[in-house]
């Protein structure tokens, strides 16, 4: 639905106008925007900090932020891109002042999380797929590193394209795809770990 | 590496519509014919379907009026913070004109020579540094003003 409305040129042109308008400052403009991407920017920014508090915060501060810079927004960009970026900013900022999580931290180094799965491994996603399944996942997901759960999060609920993911966070294509393989790989060793007794795959 | 592995690699990307269209053809060709792959696929795609299917968050009660409140007083502190620095640029300003235009003045009055306690005051750089100190001291008075009304709003706020 939100693909649609994404892909809606009257949706498009409002938000366009929306920008236009934003850049005068009107406060209308500000309160309509809020509207149209505080679900999805909220549910970004709450599965890369996990923290419903930090999330608000940096919410807040995202919108701060984009009227800070709306000036020098390059409408050519793909307005959503260049927001969601600005978040994953401010998250890595929030994360330079702690410690324990980074992420900007180089996860992708290692062995692969498939090494780490035993060959022909029981794949419990399969014995649970009719039992909050959902859930299951999110708790699952919760666990992996910051860089896998933003990659996560932006390729299958925001439902980017690997370009505009390299976009927001600022790095090669080919560090997406690495990142993304790992995640998805991480993810399921994290579930074979919850669930060892699910069926042979 | 052989064409099983090297496909065996790509499958989660494959999954994830991460592929380019000649990698994802080359996966789907080699997913046909072999049966240990077409299974991970398959496993790889309920990993993508459910993670597209996640149960959303609620977003917290009121946080787009908040969002807004927030952004419109920090706009206004810095419009204030700005207006409070215009206004101190502008008092400094006037105070040079003033103090330049009443030592023209005093100069053209006293003929360019008022002695107290042995030193000229309208010599230029007397006169200057007297503007100086009047100036800073202006200044200062002023901020200390400015500061205790910050707080005060900050206290009320």
């Amino acid at each position: 639905m939100i693909l649609a409305a994404a892909m809606n040129p009257e949706a498009l042109s409002g938000v366009e106008d929306a920008i236009a308008r934003l850049r005068k400052g009107d406060p209308d403009a500000l309160t309509a925007m809020i509207a149209r991407y505080q679900h999805r920017l909220y549910r970004y920014l709450l599965r890369l900090v996990r923290q419903p508090a930090t999330a608000e915060d940096l919410f807040q501060q995202t919108w701060l932020r984009v009227m800070e810079r709306i000036g020098r927004y390059d409408a050519r960009r793909d307005f959503e891109a260049w927001l969601f970026a600005v978040a994953h900013n401010l998250a890595i900022d929030f994360w330079r002042g702690k410690r324990g999580e980074s992420l900007d931290a180089d996860e992708d180094s290692g062995p692969p999380a498939r090494d780490r799965l035993t060959a022909g491994d029981p794949d419990a996603l399969e014995q649970l797929l009719d039992f909050e399944r959902g859930a299951i996942l999110a708790a699952c997901m919760h666990e992996l590193p910051a860089i896998h759960r933003e990659v996560l999060t932006l390729r299958f609920e925001e439902d980017m394209k690997l370009e505009e993911i390299a976009e927001v966070a600022g790095i090669p294509l080919s560090t997406v795809k690495s990142r993304l393989r790992r995640a998805l790989e991480g993810l399921r060793a994290v579930m074979a770990a919850r669930f060892p007794g699910g069926r042979d795959a | 590496m052989s064409e099983h592995d090297s496909i065996a690699e790509m499958l989660a990307l494959a999954a994830a519509g991460g592929l380019d269209a000649a990698g994802q053809r080359r996966v789907d060709e080699h997913a046909r014919e072999c049966p240990a792959c077409r299974r991970e696929l398959e496993i790889w795609s309920v990993y993508s379907l459910g993670l597209g299917r996640l149960p959303q968050p609620a977003v917290p009660a009121q946080l787009a009026e908040r969002t807004r409140a927030r952004v419109w007083q920090e706009r206004a502190a810095v419009a204030d913070r700005r207006w409070n620095e215009l206004m101190l640029a502008a008092l400094a300003m006037f105070a040079w004109t003033v103090g330049l235009t009443f030592w023209f003045l005093m100069r053209v009055l006293t003929g360019g020579a008022l002695m107290v306690m042995g030193a000229n005051l309208v010599r230029l750089g007397t006169w200057s540094a007297i503007s100086t100190i009047l100036v800073w001291l202006t200044a200062a008075v002023a901020a200390m003003a400015l500061g205790r009304r910050r707080r005060e709003f900050r206290r009320l706020s």
